[in-house]
C-alpha cells in the first residue's frame, strides 16, 4: 500500500499557470536594455574551403556593429565535436586532433556557420548577412555513412572517416564474447539481413537562441539548456576564463529531446559578439537553421546476422553497423538492441563515420530506438521465418540478467511482457500468418521489448528553511518539459513531511542553484532527485537538533550525492509496447489503430506528468517510423526538407490515442525507487510500429520512415 | 560558386514583397527607431484592439504581427516556433479567427482586434480552457501552448460541443513537438463537456 503522502498522487505542475498565460520566459523572450540583435550567415556548400570572406560592405551598414568569421574568432566549440559536459576536461581540449571552432575554415556541412552579425536590429542584422561576400572552393562530399567507408569517398579528415574518439583513436566501437562462429556453425538456421533508419531531427518547439550580456569580464547567458552545470562549465572551457565568471540562465525552454545539455555553438557566437560590441547581444536562429545547425539522431546501416536452433532459441548475434557523424564526433554512434537478448555468442562492429551532413547527436535515447528498430525487425523476421508468435520468443530469448554474472536490482521484463499481451489481446490481434487479410485494407499487430539504464549518480541539491517554515529547494533544473520542477519540489514535500504549499523550488540559473547532471538520459529523476532526498534528511536532523530558525534565521542543507550501485547489481527499466496498425495497400497509408505500452519506471513520483512522457515518447516513435526524414539532394549535398513540413513530424490528426500501464515496484534505489522515464517511451516505439505493419502486410520494411511511396513499391 | 547566401531561402521581406504587401504602407520619412544613424524605414500608425484595448502604434511596415505584440509591445506570450506558418506557436485570433502571426504583417491588424493568450484570463480568473489545461497537464515544454489555447478557443466559440475529432482537425495546425497531443484533446473536450 502507498503510505506516500505526495509522492505516486497526480499533482498538477508547479509552473504550468505561468505556461497557460503566457508569462513563462523564455530566452527569446528576454530584452535588455541596448540589446542587439545577430544572425549567422550559413555554408550553401557541404564542404568547400573558404577562399576569402569581404565582410567591408555589411561593416559599412548603418546600424551593423560587429561581424565575426574564422579570421577574427578563432574560439573553439569543445562540446561541438567531442561530448561535453563532464566528459569535457582541459586535457581533452588539448589532445583533440580534430577541432570544431565556433567558425570553420573549411566548412564541412551545409548550414554550418560562416559568419555572424549583430546590428540594432534583426531586420539590419539580415541584411548584413546577405552583403557579406564570401568565395568558396567546393570540396567533393559524401553524404552516405556506407559510402564515406570506401575506400576512394572524399576525405573529411586527414585522418579518415572513420571518426576518432575523444582520444583520437579510429576503432569502431564492439563487443565479443563467446565465438559466433561456432555458434552460426552450429545453429539449425542462420538469418541475414540489413536494415536503415534515417536523419530525423529534435525539432523541439523552441528554436535555439541565446542572450549574452558581459559584465567587465563576468558573462551572464540566457540560453535554453537543459543542464545549466554543464553548459557554464563548457563556456568557461572554451572561452578560457574561470567558471565564477560565468552564469547560465535558463528560466523555461521549450523542448529538448537531446540536443541541449552542453553549451551550442550559438552560445559561443552570442557571447563572442557581445564581447567585441560591449552590448548585450541575442542570437536568433530560425527553424531551419535548429534542423541544418543544431543535430539530429545519427542515421544508421546495420547488418545483422542471427543464428537461432529448431526451438527458437538464438545462439549467435553478429551486427556490423555504419552510424552517419556528420563532420564532427559529437556523441558516440552507438547502437542498442543486441544486449536485449541472452546470447553466449555475439560480436558486434560499430563504426561512426564522418560524413558531410549536418552533425548528430543526442536525441532522445541516443542509440537506442534506431538500433532498437533493426535488432528487433531483424528478429521478428527471423521469428515470422519459424512460425513462432513472437511474444513466446521473446520470452525465450530476452534478457533476464545483465550478464557478466550481475543481477538486475529487480526484475518485471516478464510481467511486462505478459501483461501487456493479455490487456492488449495480442492473441486476437496479432495475424499468424502476415498479410492474410484480403483486400487493400489489412491489419497486423507487431510487439517490441526494452531494458534501459536506470543507474545511480551525482547530483547536488540545498534546501533552506526559514522561521516562517517555508522549504526552498534550489536545484540546478530547467525542466525541459518533463515536469523536473514539479518532481523535485514533490520529492522534497514528500521526505520532508510537509505539504506542497510550504515548499517553493529555485531552479534554472547558475548563481543560485547548485550542481545537476543535466537534463539528459532520463537521470534527473534519479540523481538530482535523490540529491533532493539527501538534502531534506539532514534538513530535518537539523530541525530536530537545533529546532525551527527564529526570526531571520534560516537553517541549510547542503548535499553533494553519489550514490553507487553495490557491485554487481545493475539497475533497469523495462518495458514491453504493442500496437495494431491498418495498412491501405493501395494507397500506402499506415495507421495506427491501437497502442498499449506498459512500462516499469520504478516507482512513479507523478502519474500525471509521467503518462504525458510516454505518450510523447511513443508519438515521437511513429513518427520516426511511419514519416520523419531529413533528406538531402545527393546533388548539392543540401537538406531538403529543413522544416516541420518537410520533415513531416506528427500533427493532431496523426496522433493515435496512446494506452499506458505502469508496473510499479521499489527497488531501494532511487528516490523512492524512481528508475529513469523520458526516453522509455521513444525508446521501443519505432520497432514495435516496423513489426506491425509487416504482420500486417507480409513484407518486412527493412528502411525508416515506412513511407506510402515505400508500401506501395512492395504492395504493388 | 561564390554567392553568399544567406540563413533564409527566401527571407521574409522578399517574400512579402511578392504578396504586395508593400503597397499597403504609407512610406514615411521620419526613422522608425529614432537612431540618427539609420536609414529611414517606412512605417506607419495604425489603430489596433488588442484583448479589448484601443492601441495607437507605430508599426514597421515589415513588420509581421507577432513582431509587433512580441517585440513593440512586449506581449511574449506568442512564441514563434518556425517563422513561416508550419507549426502555429504564434497563433492568435484576429477578429475572432485563428491566424499565425508569424504569415500576417502588422499592418493589416489596422483597425481589427487581436486576441492573445495574455488576454484570455479575466484579471486573475483563467479561461476554463487555460484550467482545463493545467488540470490535464496539456503543456509539458509549453512553448506551443499559447497557439493550442487560441486554435481551441476559437473552436469553442463557435462550436461549443465539438467531437474528439472535431477538436484535432481545428488544432490540427499547432504541433507539439513534446507530442503530448492525447492530452489537449482531452483538456479541450473536458471544457465542451463543462458546458453542456
Amino acid at each position: 500500500m502507498n503510505t506516500l503522502k505526495t509522492v505516486g498522487i497526480s499533482t498538477t505542475r508547479i509552473d504550468t499557470l505561468q505556461r497557460v498565460t503566457g508569462k513563462a520566459q523564455y530566452t527569446n523572450d528576454v530584452k535588455l536594455p541596448g540589446m542587439l540583435y545577430a544572425k549567422i550567415l550559413r555554408s550553401p556548400h557541404p564542404h568547400a574551403r573558404i577562399r576569402s570572406i569581404d565582410t567591408s560592405k555589411a561593416l559599412a551598414m548603418p546600424g551593423v556593429k560587429a561581424v565575426l568569421t574564422n579570421e577574427n574568432c578563432k574560439v573553439i566549440w569543445g562540446a561541438g565535436s567531442i561530448a561535453g559536459g563532464v566528459q569535457y576536461s582541459d586535457e581533452i581540449k588539448k589532445i583533440t586532433k580534430q577541432h570544431r571552432y565556433a567558425f570553420n575554415n573549411p566548412v564541412r556541412f551545409a548550414g554550418e556557420p560562416v559568419a555572424a552579425v549583430a546590428a540594432v536590429n534583426r531586420h539590419i542584422a539580415e541584411e548584413a548577412l546577405l552583403k557579406i561576400h564570401v568565395e568558396y572552393e567546393p570540396l567533393p562530399f559524401v553524404l552516405d555513412q556506407e559510402d564515406a567507408m570506401k575506400p576512394d569517398a572524399p576525405q573529411i579528415w586527414p585522418e579518415g572517416n572513420l571518426a576518432l574518439s575523444n582520444r583520437n583513436e579510429a576503432v569502431p566501437m564492439g563487443q565479443k564474447r563467446g565465438n559466433v562462429q561456432d555458434a552460426f556453425a552450429k545453429s539449425d538456421q542462420v538469418f541475414e539481413d540489413r536494415f536503415s533508419t534515417a536523419f530525423v531531427h529534435n525539432a523541439q518547439m523552441e528554436p535555439r537562441s541565446a542572450v549574452a550580456h558581459w559584465e567587465g569580464d563576468h558573462l551572464t547567458l540566457y540560453t535554453p539548456t537543459g543542464g545549466i552545470a554543464n553548459c557554464r562549465t563548457d563556456m568557461a572551457r572554451d572561452l578560457g576564463i574561470g567558471q565564477d565568471k560565468v552564469r547560465v540562465i535558463s528560466q523555461y525552454m521549450g523542448g529538448n529531446f537531446g540536443n541541449k545539455n552542453q553549451n551550442q555553438d550559438a552560445d559561443l557566437i552570442a557571447a563572442m559578439l557581445a564581447k567585441q560590441t560591449g552590448a548585450p547581444v541575442k542570437l536568433e536562429l530560425s527553424r531551419k537553421e535548429d534542423y541544418i545547425g543544431m543535430h539530429g539522431r545519427w542515421p544508421t546501416t546495420q547488418y545483422y546476422k542471427v543464428g537461432v536452433s529448431k526451438d527458437g532459441a538464438i545462439q549467435g548475434i553478429q551486427l556490423r553497423g555504419y552510424s552517419g557523424m556528420g563532420p564532427y564526433r559529437k556523441n558516440s554512434g552507438a547502437m542498442a538492441g543486441v544486449e536485449l537478448y541472452e546470447v553466449a555468442n555475439v560480436e558486434t562492429s560499430i563504426h561512426p563515420v564522418y560524413t558531410n551532413k549536418t552533425v548528430s547527436g543526442n536525441f532522445r535515447g541516443p542509440e537506442f530506438p534506431q538500433g532498437y528498430f533493426g535488432m528487433q525487425s531483424m528478429t521478428d523476421e527471423v521469428c515470422a521465418n519459424l512460425k513462432m508468435d513472437p511474444v513466446d520468443f521473446v520470452l525465450k530469448n530476452m534478457t533476464r540478467k545483465p550478464g557478466g554474472g550481475a543481477k538486475y536490482t529487480d526484475y518485471s521484463l516478464e510481467e511486462c511482457v505478459k501483461r501487456g499481451a493479455s490487456e492488449f489481446e495480442w492473441a486476437k490481434r496479432w495475424k499468424k500468418v502476415p498479410g492474410s487479410d484480403p483486400g487493400a485494407i489489412k491489419r497486423g499487430a507487431g510487439m517490441s521489448f526494452m531494458a534501459f539504464r536506470s543507474g545511480l549518480g551525482r547530483s547536488d541539491a540545498v534546501i533552506t528553511v526559514n522561521a516562517q517554515g517555508k522549504y526552498t529547494v534550489h536545484v540546478g533544473v530547467t525542466d525541459v518539459g518533463a515536469g523536473a520542477k514539479s518532481t523535485m519540489w514533490m520529492i522534497a514535500a514528500e521526505e520532508l513531511g510537509v505539504p506542497l504549499s510550504q515548499v517553493d523550488v529555485m531552479w534554472g540559473d547558475t548563481d543560485h542553484c547548485p550542481y545537476s547532471v543535466g537534463e539528459s538520459g532520463s537521470r534527473t529523476t534519479i540523481m538530482t532527485g535523490g540529491a533532493v532526498v539527501e538534502a531534506a534528511r539532514d534538513l530535518k536532523k537539523q530541525i530536530a537538533a537545533k529546532g525551527m530558525p527564529a526570526g531571520t534565521a534560516m537553517l541549510t542543507a547542503t548535499v553533494s550525492a553519489n550514490p553507487r550501485l553495490p557491485e554487481g547489481l545493475v539497475r533497469s527499466a523495462f518495458a514491453a509496447h504493442y500496437v495494431e496498425v491498418e495498412v491501405d495497400a493501395e494507397l500506402g497509408r499506415i495507421k495506427v489503430l491501437k497502442y498499449l505500452a506498459v512500462h516499469d519506471c520504478g516507482r512513479i513520483i507523478n502519474p500525471l506528468t509521467a503518462h504525458g512522457q510516454i505518450h510523447g515518447g511513443v508519438l515521437m516513435g511513429i513518427g520516426m517510423a511511419l514519416h520523419e526524414d531529413l533528406i538531402y539532394d545527393k546533388r548539392s549535398g543540401t537538406a531538403l526538407t529543413a522544416g516541420y513540413y518537410g520533415a513531416r513530424v506528427l500533427t493532431h490528426r496523426d496522433a493515435p490515442k496512446i494506452d499506458v500501464i505502469f508496473i510499479e515496484n521499489d527497488d531501494g534505489y532511487g528516490p523512492y525507487g524512481a528508475k529513469s522515464i523520458g526516453e522509455a517511451g521513444k525508446v521501443p516505439a519505432v520497432a514495435a510500429v516496423g513489426n506491425a505493419v509487416a504482420n500486417a502486410i507480409g513484407h518486412r520494411m527493412k528502411d525508416l520512415p515506412i513511407t506510402r511511396d515505400k508500401v506501395i513499391a512492395v504492395m504493388a | 560558386m561564390a554567392d553568399p547566401v544567406s540563413s533564409f531561402d527566401v527571407s521574409r521581406r522578399e517574400f512579402l514583397e511578392g504578396t504586395g504587401a508593400v503597397a499597403l504602407a504609407a512610406v514615411a520619412a521620419v526613422p522608425a527607431l529614432g537612431a540618427d544613424e539609420l536609414p529611414s524605414v517606412p512605417h506607419t500608425a495604425i489603430q489596433v484592439t488588442i484583448n479589448g484595448v484601443k492601441q495607437k502604434i507605430d508599426v514597421e511596415d515589415r513588420w509581421t504581427m507577432v513582431e509587433m505584440l512580441r517585440d513593440g509591445l512586449g506581449l511574449t506570450g506568442t512564441k514563434i516556433g518556425c517563422d513561416r506558418g508550419e507549426c502555429g506557436a504564434c497563433t492568435v485570433l484576429l477578429d475572432g479567427k485563428p491566424v499565425y502571426s508569424c504569415s500576417n504583417l502588422a499592418v493589416w491588424a489596422d483597425g481589427r482586434s487581436i486576441q492573445t493568450v495574455e488576454g484570455l484570463a479575466k484579471g486573475d480568473k483563467l479561461d476554463p480552457l487555460q484550467q482545463a489545461f493545467i488540470d490535464h497537464d496539456a503543456p509539458q515544454c509549453g512553448f506551443c501552448t499559447a497557439g493550442q489555447l487560441m486554435s481551441a478557443k476559437a473552436l469553442l466559440n463557435n462550436n461549443p460541443h465539438p467531437t474528439a475529432d472535431e477538436v484535432r482537425a481545428a488544432m490540427t495546425g499547432n504541433i507539439c513537438r513534446c507530442s503530448n497531443y492525447n492530452r489537449y484533446v482531452e483538456a479541450v473536450m473536458s471544457v465542451s463537456g463543462a458546458r453542456a
